[in-house]
């Protein structure tokens, strides 16, 4: 899942007004002295790219290539808590709350040297509408209308407030209308794009050559000739290439590596704020966890201080509420359950089992983090009598187990892919949201009303308001435990300057440049 | 010899077949959908039917059978369920890296497990001798991941000689990246080969006919390359067809620390994702390597020791 998150809704609305900054476009402030043009840059990463059209990859690594490619029509603002304009300039809500208006940014060409216009705008946002990955992002799109080459104009079934930010997901990039006469499969092969690169290689599960596009409508940019993202599946290989200079960056170092490629007086490394949100999950669908005393008497038996040591060598935040800190609508005076052995007892007192229970903690193999969590849990739950089974399963059967209720307890990471807190509200918390709320089959119909009903409110601060009940709500209920707030960290070389992912995950290498 | 070539073949066929229908079967049985991996934290159930719908999954497991079983004899092995390009051309891509790290790899063990062999065959239980037993001892009990990580470190970050991985651009920068892949391999083959011919030799120099060639006088190098070794190696042959088992395991973990895009990873990626046409050609494509390995053996073994064309 890519992510744009964060506080953006006051953002958003202070955007939709303040039309002024129309020129703004995303850059990044900590460049080191003045950009020098050229140089190619290779990524190393732990991943495969699966598909370059923008409606269809569900992974990170084909969303954060096709995002060099293809511009959407705003773009999150660095610290994801507003937007910013990108091949649309200005963008407005009817007094009604029944439409957007967007105008689009004039001059803009594809990679082919082809104008782009309101037609194509409407191709994309219409595939993405019509593809069963990304397509509930447009789930409340009801019209899109081309008044004329430059404007497009998009009605909702009923007020929307999250639909900046839903146009703003890669998943509704801009690509030619009817993808310049090729079939869909062929244009993944021969991507055309507005976006700073074009594909000029991509070799199958082994790499992906970009080159500059010509045409690209910000001037004086992308400063890189080429950036190459190549899979390296070895977190070792990767430091190791990145230590022997045949990569510039590299893609999630293990966290337990930070120290040792600090020491290195060739690399940077920095970690990132991101949306990462790691959750211990419990199946509310069945005993012992459909009772939330159990579910509650776990949650204290949780050390999240423990876990941010053992995982992430201390480079995370143990988790409070369920939405992300860096978000506008996450809740601050939600603080979580902290151990205690003594609340944990009094809970399971009060539950349908008294004496304790046994559950699985269902691991995928090899997972290495999931294990050490699980084994801190399984420890503590042991001292007041709760018996807790590791059982690893692969990777595959892992996600059929989830998705058939079949499990007791999981971990699960999770990341938004919009700017907007509305996805993530609906995966975490409500059953009919997309994901039966993060697979811990939790149904409370009073979070699914208030989770309809926000995003109908133009006033971010009635929004808030509702966000923040939800999360008190959820709070209560204990239908799973947020665990730690995650931050994500890049090794590279200290001649790549500029270089920042946004909070939602992705990054935009348009801004970067390689010092000599 | 044709008969003989025609009879291993003929057994072959069901091996092979057999390979393939239990892989077909293993994988099906086996939880996990391709489609709620494919989906993520995102897996609506019109999202499932879709993919199942757009990749067959939905057709009764038979049919998918009979599909797949029909399209083998078409040469058609399907389309991977997540890279959108057929299985052919993504074994075409995978195929020759991993092709050639084994042949390289079997080519340095080679290279280096002969002198050694023949050395501690001649000097048999002097010092030597026993140093290679330890060297073998030492290499057995280190993995071939290990051996790989300490070639990355002292020749190509400290002694920057080779390229740290990857796979390089032109076909010198593949052969170039293969070296020190293939070393690490072919070290691992070392062991066995040594002791296996090793003792052939020794067998061989104290045999009748090799006491009967001196005493007709041949000269010494005719002696070695006619009697001890051509009989000798016969040993090492049969080691090496065994050993690539070992080869193509060896190189699937080589690739992963070398990061070569090779077979390997291929495979691995089919399996954890429940990408059923990947494993079922990846896995089609190593049983016919091995079997035709094999073959390769049997033929080697009848040139060089005529009493097996007759067996």
């Amino acid at each position: 899942m890519k992510n744009l998150t964060k506080k953006s809704i006051a953002g958003l609305f202070a955007i939709s007004l303040v039309t002024s900054l129309n020129f703004m476009i995303p850059t990044t402030s900590s460049a080191t002295g003045t950009p020098v043009k050229g140089g190619d840059l290779v990524v190393v990463r732990g991943d495969i790219e699966t598909s370059l059209v923008p409606s269809i990859p569900p992974d990170n690594a084909s969303i954060w290539v096709l995002e060099e490619i293809f511009d959407t029509l705003l773009f999150p603002a660095q610290d994801g808590k507003s937007l910013l304009p990108g091949l649309a300039t200005k963008w407005s809500q009817s007094k009604d709350g029944l439409s957007w208006t967007f105008n689009l940014r004039p001059g803009v060409k594809f990679s082919s040297g082809k104008a782009m216009t309101s037609k194509d705008v409407k191709f994309s946002i219409e595939e993405n509408t019509k593809g069963s990955n990304w397509g509930f992002l447009n789930a409340n799109i009801s019209k899109i209308a081309t008044p004329d080459a430059n404007t497009v104009v998009i009605s909702t079934k009923a007020p929307y407030s999250p639909l900046p930010s839903a146009i703003a997901t890669f998943a509704n990039a801009v690509v030619p209308y009817n993808y310049g006469g090729v079939t869909k499969e062929q244009f993944g092969k021969h991507p055309v794009g507005t976006g700073p690169f074009k594909l000029s290689k991509w070799t199958l599960g082994q790499e992906i050559k970009l080159v500059k596009n010509p045409y690209y409508w910000e001037a004086g940019k992308p400063y890189l000739n080429s950036v190459t993202f190549k899979l390296v599946s070895d977190s070792n290989t990767r430091a190791n290439q990145l230590a022997g200079n045949q990569a510039q960056i590299n893609e999630f170092p293990p966290f337990s590596s930070i120290k040792t490629l600090k020491g290195q007086s060739k690399i940077t490394v920095s970690a990132f704020a991101s949306s990462a949100t790691n959750f211990l999950v419990l199946n509310n669908s069945k005993a012992p966890f459909n009772d939330p005393h159990a579910r509650k008497a776990l949650a204290y038996l949780v050390d999240k201080k423990a876990i941010n040591s053992a995982v992430l060598f201390g480079a995370g935040t143990p988790a409070g509420a369920f939405m992300w800190p860096a978000g506008w609508a996450h809740n601050a005076s939600i603080k979580g359950r902290s151990y205690d052995e003594a609340k944990a007892k009094a809970e399971l007192a009060q539950s349908s089992t008294p004496n304790g229970f046994s559950a699985n903690i269902m691991i995928p193999s090899g997972n290495v983090d999931q294990n050490s969590m699980a084994q801190i849990l399984q420890a503590a739950a042991a001292k007041i009598g709760i018996t807790l089974t590791i059982q690893q399963l692969d990777p595959s059967a892992w996600n059929d187990a989830r998705a058939n209720k079949s499990f007791d307890i999981c971990y699960t990471l999770v990341t938004t892919d919009m700017m907007d807190p509305d996805e993530i509200i609906n995966v975490d918390a409500v059953y009919n949201g997309g994901a039966f709320s993060l697979f811990t089959y939790y149904d409370n119909a009073d979070v699914a009303a208030w989770a309809a009903k926000a995003v109908t409110f133009q006033d971010q601060a009635k929004r808030k308001a509702l966000y923040d009940k939800i999360q008190v709500q959820v709070e209560e209920d204990a239908p799973l435990v947020p665990l730690y707030y995650a931050p994500v960290v890049y090794s590279y070389s200290k001649k790549v300057q500029n270089f920042h992912t946004y909070v939602t995950g992705n990054y935009n290498l348009r801004n970067v440049w390689l010092s000599k | 010899m044709i008969r003989f070539l025609v009879k291993r073949i003929a057994l072959l066929i069901p091996v092979v077949f057999g390979i393939i229908t239990a892989t077909f079967l293993l994988m099906h049985a086996t939880p996990g959908d391709p489609a709620l991996t494919y989906l993520g934290n995102h897996p609506t159930p019109a999202a499932i039917a879709a993919l199942h719908h757009q990749w067959g999954l939905d057709k009764p497991i038979i049919n998918q059978y009979f599909d797949f079983i029909g399209g083998l004899f078409t040469g058609d092995l399907g389309s991977s369920l997540f890279y959108n390009e057929t299985i052919l051309k993504l074994i075409a891509l995978k195929l020759p890296p991993t092709l050639m790290l084994m042949l390289m790899g079997s080519l340095f063990g080679v290279i280096f497990a002969l002198p050694l062999a023949i050395w501690t065959a001649i000097r048999k239980d002097k010092f030597i001798d026993h140093l290679v037993s330890l060297m073998n001892a030492v290499i057995l009990g280190m993995p071939i991941f290990f051996i790989g990580a300490m070639g990355i470190l002292f020749f190509a970050l400290k002694i920057p000689i080779f390229p740290v991985g990857g796979y390089g651009e032109s076909n010198l920068q593949h052969l170039w990246s293969l070296v020190l892949p293939s070393i690490t391999i072919g070290l691992g083959l070392v062991p066995l080969l040594v002791r296996s011919l090793r003792t052939s030799v020794i067998e061989s120099l104290d045999s009748e006919y090799v006491a009967f060639a001196r005493s007709k006088g041949l000269k010494n190098r005719a002696v070695w390359l006619k009697y001890a070794l051509r009989n000798g190696s016969i040993s090492g042959i049969s080691i090496l067809g065994i050993q690539v088992g070992y080869l193509a395991g060896g190189s699937l973990v080589i690739e992963n620390v070398f990061a070569i895009p090779g077979m390997g990873s291929f495979l691995m990626s089919g399996i954890l994702n429940r990408d059923f046409p990947v494993v079922q050609g990846a896995t089609l494509t190593f049983a016919m390597l091995v079997v035709l390995v094999y073959l390769m053996t049997d033929v080697a073994y009848a040139l060089l020791d005529p009493r097996a064309r007759f067996k």
